[in-house]
């Protein structure tokens, strides 16, 4: 009897506790944090911004609004990107100026709103996908500075598709509780102490280009775990590699000029070529920082806390045997690869198309490599294009699986461990 | 104006940086010895010469040709080098349909100037990236070889 007293004690509680906080989540979803502070120092554009581009152009540039709202080949902004998700796809949404599908008829504080609380006009809690986690650290200044970019631009007829959402992922009330725990609806200051290029690098890394929302690890919530700041994640069948300053698996070994090469041409010899999500970052928003931003940029992460885990600079070579020369990924590799990327893997008559040095060729998992070889990619940058065709349909699932592991066997120095049947679903995920 | 260093002469062209080396070569220069083939650096028929490297015209912008030595096949007999690999491939009678040969004849030159007497495996690798839907891979290893060594070769399949 007691103890059947005691435990409708607990659940009373707990269900008291339960509602007391939705209550609470509820009351507080549409609030935004404090909107009357000034625009801080870091904010803002850069001095050595050109006159040809408007603050609000470059703003939406450096906060990347484009990689998400516009549909390759689409009208820009106007939203319908899908993003799958293990509990469903969602759909972006139209931001052009479009009163009935767009964000038209929004006030300048519904906008503020939403950057800051991640909520719609409606005050209905959008599904944080919107990296409104980041962009709440946005001064109230450059949101409308956006916003104002965004109404000059043409208006776009365009309804979002409808989500597929499975329950209870599609219960848009209850992000309000998520909200409530995980989101720190507080703006940006710059650190006293710290350089004026470390605040600004800071402000362009966490609130405008939200680099953690992909390279940093999420918890079982799919919180950002602050803790681990950008020490790599991988999401939609791509990896976001570890951008800490470790020398061994983030970049702390690459130079600054290194760093600066592949933010604005999405290449660094023998490091790195963008490709998949990041290729779009450089595509639509880090080719257009200003010189002093990317050395901002550089300044930030080069003190972001080190973090080990991730694919190493420095692995040990594998123990085991290396596929031979006879064997079926070499001769695919010379047959389809080495025409542009040549035998020795450094690239035929462009430095994109090498190989050697490249994480994606050291990752024993082939996770990007994969994803490339699957799907193809393609990078425009500073008015050129760099692509690579896809492979995914004139191989099968063992071909491609083989090819993997000898490039990272090759140019690795790593055993390949990647099987046809990962193959076969690396290749629905994109 | 870009200038640009073609068979040892200086032609001039008003073209887009952009526009690729193999479009200024045949619809500007009226050059159609270099051949269009898939237009994404997959099958080598656009196959020329920058500074002796062998590279796909079709994807090269004309701007990154620019203070180079460009080779193309109308002028590939200049060396030497190239003289002999023509003469073998006139020899072995290489070519059937010869819409894939003028790349490979400039994949196969390109390759023996680094490599003078190159192994099955070297000439393998090379021209892989070379496609011929005639199938006249082995006549070309026979061809390269004897370019190589000034030897009459016979054209083998290896089993």
């Amino acid at each position: 009897m007691r103890i059947g007293r005691a435990i409708a004690v607990v659940v009373g509680i707990v269900v008291l506790v339960a509602v007391v906080f939705t209550g609470y989540a509820l009351l507080t979803v549409t609030h935004s944090g404090d909107e009357s502070l000034a625009q801080p120092a870091g904010a803002g554009t850069p001095p050595d911004l050109t006159a040809q581009m408007a603050r609000g152009e470059y703003l939406t540039r450096a906060a990347d609004c484009a990689a998400c709202h516009t549909v390759p080949g689409g009208a820009a902004y106007a939203g319908g990107v899908p993003f799958k998700l293990p509990f469903g796809t969602i759909y972006s949404s139209n931001i052009t100026a479009d009163k009935e599908t767009g964000i038209g008829g929004w006030s300048d504080d519904d906008f503020v709103r939403a950057l800051h609380a991640g909520v719609d006009k409606d005050g209905r809690p959008l599904y944080p996908a919107f990296p409104y986690a980041s962009y709440t650290a946005l001064s109230r200044d450059d949101i409308l500075a956006i916003k104002a970019y965004l109404f000059s631009l043409p208006v776009v007829h365009a309804p979002a598709p409808a989500n597929d959402l499975s329950f209870p992922f599609n219960q848009r009330w209850a992000i309000s509780l998520w909200n409530a725990v995980f989101l720190k609806k507080e703006r940006f200051q710059p650190v006293p102490g710290k350089s004026e290029a470390w605040n600004r690098g800071a402000y362009l890394a966490t609130a405008l280009g939200h680099c953690g929302e992909c390279h940093t690890p999420r918890n079982a919530a799919f919180a950002m775990k602050h803790g681990e700041a950008l020490a790599g994640a991988e999401l939609e069948g791509w990896k976001a590699y570890n951008i800490t300053s470790d020398k061994e698996h983030g970049i702390g070994a690459w130079s600054d000029q290194e760093l600066i090469d592949y933010f604005s041409k999405g290449h660094a010899a023998g490091r790195g070529t963008a490709s998949g999500p990041m290729g779009e970052v450089v595509e639509y928003s880090l080719q257009y920082l200003t010189p002093s931003d990317l050395t901002a940029l550089v300044a930030y992460l080069r003190e972001v806390k080190p973090q080990q885990g991730g694919v190493p600079e420095h692995a040990p070579l594998a123990a085991t045997a290396l596929p031979t020369s006879a064997s079926l990924g070499e001769q695919l590799f010379v047959g389809a690869c080495a025409g542009c990327h040549l035998d020795s893997g450094q690239g035929r008559q462009t430095d994109y198309a090498a190989l050697t040095g490249l994480r994606s060729v050291r990752d024993p998992h082939a996770t990007n490599l994969t994803q490339v070889i699957l799907h193809g990619t393609q990078l425009d940058v500073s008015g050129q294009r760099i692509f690579m065709p896809s492979f995914g349909r004139a191989y099968s699932d063992a071909e491609i699986a083989a090819l993997s592991n000898y490039v990272v066997g090759h140019f690795g120095g790593q055993q390949g461990t990647l099987s046809a049947s990962e193959v076969a679903k690396r290749r629905i995920t994109k | 104006m870009i200038v640009l260093s073609i068979n040892g002469q200086d032609s001039q062209v008003d073209v887009p940086d952009d526009m690729p080396l193999l479009w200024v070569l045949r619809d500007v220069l009226g050059m159609n010895g270099t051949k269009f083939g898939c237009g994404i650096a997959q099958c080598g028929a656009c196959t020329v010469h920058l500074d002796e490297q062998a590279v796909r015209s079709c994807v090269l912008p004309v701007a990154g040709a620019v203070g180079k030595k460009i080779t193309t096949i109308e002028g590939v007999g200049g060396t030497d080098l190239g003289q002999r690999v023509q003469k073998a491939w006139l020899g072995i009678e290489v070519a059937q349909c010869g819409y894939c040969q003028t790349g490979q004849i400039m994949a196969a030159t390109a390759l023996l100037a680094q490599k003078p007497s190159p192994t099955d495996a070297d000439i393998d690798s090379a021209m892989s990236g070379n496609l011929c839907r005639c199938g006249t891979y082995v006549r070309i290893r026979a061809a390269i070889k004897q370019a190589a060594t000034g030897q009459i070769t016979l054209p083998q399949t290896i089993a």
